[in-house]
């Protein structure tokens, strides 16, 4: 009962028209930048920031929103066109959504990755009406040590991600590992791989590592096999609608997606790429035909697609209850919030209801808008790649050297992604995925860190994981994943599937 | 947000055109945009301090002040680039006790500038209060005497919050510890900031921490953390119970964290004077005055520039002094 009346009043503030054109300028620039590579919502909504500051809170808050699930939009729109992540979540898209792209198909995939973007945000905006305060609960029962398990059960996941050689993949994850160990140890202050360099005292940027290992290495490649990338731009796109057979296997793909990115965007730190990889993992699992994932599967990429939507829609639940920032996007929400002298935390429902419904309302419209925003401009986008590539990459080129250049302000961090572009290339000749070192770059920091702030929280005991009921449980997990994995039986049938 | 794109535009193309002419430039500072470098990520307390002051500078000196962050190596990139940019007035830095007093403090040698000759402060702007706040899950300790008391029973055992080896709550915290009579408590260490930290205590993984007021607020009001003391020049209206601790008998414990703005060295002493009084002047404007009220935050400008070199003299032999008394180890 409750609930109606909070989401009647909800509607009440977000369908004003004043709260409507905000959704609106948010969900169509979020569009945007997610399309351009690199320019992510972080430095958008940073820019845009202090114009929030002349704002009523709600519509300003409602505008930096529909900027952050705009460019979870947008950026698949990149990763299947031109395989570059326009958002770190959306790297899973592109191993699949790039690979339809290129057999003509790429009308179909934009449409299936709007779609399921969709379905996944009011999913997800749904249950952010009706378990914000149990979700944020689950968030908080969440200590060092269940977060190193649930790290450890993601990277045991990311194995599966690979479709060469397990090898190369846990090589990739390895190279990952170690990559994300450059910068500042945390606990010590010690340098790592820093080589006196300021520049890399802080680490590197995922954005820049993703745009260099695809984006940039994709061009390279392009560029030296002229007659592979002429099939991209002359294949002939049939169809801009996904197949009745694409909405049969994409539906339940989406929904497991969803599933799983609700429940993993509560947990701070990376929770919208985690559910991406991790759906993508799992789909590939269920799947009867995982022979066919990073050859254009419509499943691969309704899950991840889905699975980020939600990911970063349930991303709100922490900031909005408990004014913990689950990645850099929210903390700058929370900058906005604290402008007008509002602290999030578990107070604001009963405080601010206005504020916190009409902003839960807002997102179910700000997601009808981006559809409609998103479907129309497919034919569009499809048209780009008729565009001859030599005067395409010079603009991917620049778009990427901009984005990069802006995550920090940093001129390094252009030479960095370059860097890593040839890498890429090198990665790709070897038949090496560079999902699943992304994928260690990004969990191993945080598997580390939660590692050691578990041991100096038990004293240096290492039954802490065991004892704890959550971790213990996600251990489980990742041991049964493991035989899964390692189990010699299952493992010819696996080489069996991925013959190259 | 059009015109001011607009009047950015003109001001840029006016800049272009008044490059040949030095003299022109000079005649009346600013002629051209300002840029203020934040050495923090968009967000923070820094930066939301950089960009409503820089608003108010520039409806008062009719340009733009445009924050550009420059993240990284504990403000170490930020500042670099500030000192070795034209010391025209056109790059200035907004910079905190961390990044400017205890950053030069304990890493002299990772500058590739002299940090005392090459930056000089402008004012001071604001300080913001801290409390010491504890965990209310599974951890009895109601008050400061009741911390010791459990500490001492339960050496090595009690877990506080930092946000990096030898940050301030690092350093508060065990500056803490030995003057309460050496207690023997171990260190939780989260890079994710303050906000990691506030996880770290409500998932009771550390047990308390310094951490500034407007930051803990909600899960004060939420019942998930309890102020114990708080360092502030005076006690909070909003928490009139809470005593500071220098009542407690702890002066010198705990860091009222300060921003302040800075300019390259050679900047001419009448450009850091308008920088100078326009900053006072968007101290006062009511829309920067009611922000920082909110979140508690003093307005305590500097009255002069001498004043300002004076305060920093200081701030920087107190973090001296500090980091001598605390010895906390720092891998190389």
């Amino acid at each position: 009962m409750d609930l109606l009346a909070n989401l009647g009043l909800g509607f009440a503030v977000a369908l004003t028209p004043w709260n409507l054109l905000f959704a609106f300028i948010g969900a169509m620039i979020g569009t945007l930048i997610g399309v351009l590579p690199g320019i992510g919502p972080i430095a958008t909504i940073a820019m845009l920031l202090p114009l929030t500051f002349h704002l009523e809170p709600t519509a300003g808050l409602i505008m930096l929103a529909g900027i952050f699930y705009g460019a979870q939009y947008g950026g698949s729109t990149s990763a299947i066109l031109i395989n570059l992540p326009g958002e770190t979540s959306s790297v899973v898209t592109t191993l699949d959504g790039h690979q339809m792209a290129v057999q003509g198909r790429a009308g179909a995939a934009l449409a299936v990755a709007a779609l399921a973007s969709f379905f996944a945000g009011c999913v997800a905006t749904a249950l952010i009406a009706t378990f914000a305060p149990p979700l944020a609960r689950l968030g908080q029962s969440f200590g060092s040590p269940e977060y190193f398990s649930l790290m450890l059960l993601g990277l045991i996941a990311a194995v599966v991600l690979a479709h060469g050689s397990v090898i190369k993949a846990v090589a990739m994850i390895v190279l990952g590992l170690l990559l994300g160990l450059i910068g500042t140890d945390g606990n010590t202050g010690g340098q790592r791989f820093t080589f006196g360099l300021n520049e890399l005292a802080d680490g590197l940027d995922v954005a820049t590592l993703a745009i260099g290992l695809f984006g940039i290495s994709e061009i390279i490649a392009n560029l030296a096999n002229r007659e592979a990338h002429r099939d991209v731009v002359t294949k002939r796109i049939t169809r801009l609608w996904p197949t009745p057979d694409d909405f049969r296997r994409a539906w339940p793909a989406v929904l497991r997606g969803t599933s799983l990115g609700a429940v993993l965007g509560v947990l701070p730190g990376g929770g919208a790429t985690l559910s991406a990889f991790a759906a993508y993992a799992l789909e590939k699992r269920v799947s009867d035909r995982p022979a066919m994932f990073g050859r254009g599967a419509v499943e691969g990429v309704a899950a991840p697609e889905a699975a980020n939507n939600a990911g970063a829609q349930s991303s709100f639940i922490p900031m909005l209850t408990l004014g913990i920032p689950g990645n850099p996007v929210m903390a700058l929400m929370i900058g906005a919030l604290m402008i007008h002298g509002i602290q999030p935390g578990p107070q604001i429902m009963t405080d601010r209801p206005q504020m916190f419904w009409g902003m839960v309302a807002s997102m179910w419209i700000g997601n009808l808008m981006l559809v409609i925003i998103n479907l129309p401009l497919i034919g569009f986008w499809v048209q780009l790649l008729k565009v001859p590539y030599r005067f395409l990459y010079l603009a991917i080129l620049m778009f990427c050297a901009i984005g990069v250049y802006s995550v920090n302000n940093s001129t390094a961090a252009v030479l960095i992604a370059a860097l890593f572009g040839v890498a890429g290339f090198v990665f790709q000749r070897l038949a090496c995925e560079p999902a699943p070192l992304i994928l260690g770059f990004v969990l191993g920091p945080l598997m580390e860190e939660n590692l050691r702030r578990a041991l100096r929280v038990s004293g240096g005991d290492p039954t802490i994981f065991l004892t704890r009921p959550i971790s213990l449980g996600l251990l489980i997990a990742a041991a049964i994943l493991l035989l899964i994995v390692a189990l010699p039986a299952i493992r010819s049938t696996r080489e069996q599937a991925f013959q190259e | 947000m059009r015109r001011s794109l607009t009047a950015l535009l003109a001001a840029a193309c006016l800049a272009v055109t008044s490059l040949g002419t030095a003299a022109l430039a000079q005649d009346k500072y600013p002629s051209k945009p300002v840029k203020i470098i934040v050495p923090y990520a968009p967000g923070g307390a820094t930066d939301i301090v950089a960009r409503l002051v820089g608003e108010h500078m520039r409806q008062d000196l009719g340009q733009s002040f445009v924050v550009e962050n420059k993240p990284g190596a504990f403000g170490i990139i930020a500042i670099e680039e500030m000192a070795r940019a034209k010391p025209d007035g056109y790059t200035v830095m907004i910079g905190n006790v961390s990044t400017n007093a205890i950053t030069p403090v304990l890493f002299p040698q990772k500058f590739k500038i002299a940090y005392d000759k090459d930056v000089v402060p402008v004012t001071r702007l604001v300080d913001i209060p801290e409390f010491m706040v504890a965990t209310t899950k599974d951890f009895p300790p109601k008050t400061v005497k009741e911390l010791i008391d459990h500490a001492k029973k339960n050496p090595g055992k009690v877990r506080y919050g930092s946000v990096g080896v030898g940050s301030y709550p690092h350093y508060d915290a065990a500056l803490f510890a030995k003057r309460a009579g050496d207690l023997d408590m171990v260190a939780i260490h989260n890079k994710a900031g303050a906000s990691g930290v506030i996880n770290d205590l409500v998932s009771g993984d550390s047990q308390f921490a310094f951490l500034n007021v407007a930051s803990t607020a909600a899960m004060i009001k939420a019942g998930n953390l309890r102020p114990l003391a708080l360092v502030n020049h005076a006690r909070l209206p909003d928490y009139p119970d809470v005593a500071t601790m220098q009542e407690l008998g702890y002066p010198g414990v705990g860091t009222i964290a300060w921003q302040g703005l800075f300019a390259p060295a050679g900047t001419p002493p009448e450009v850091l004077q308008i920088l100078f009084d326009a900053a006072g002047k968007a101290m006062q404007a009511p829309a920067v005055q009611e922000a920082f009220k909110k979140q508690n935050f003093n307005i305590v400008p500097s009255k002069s520039l001498a004043e300002a070199k004076t305060w920093l003299a200081d701030e920087m032999a107190t973090w001296k002094k500090i980091t001598s008394e605390v010895k906390i180890e720092l891998a190389e």
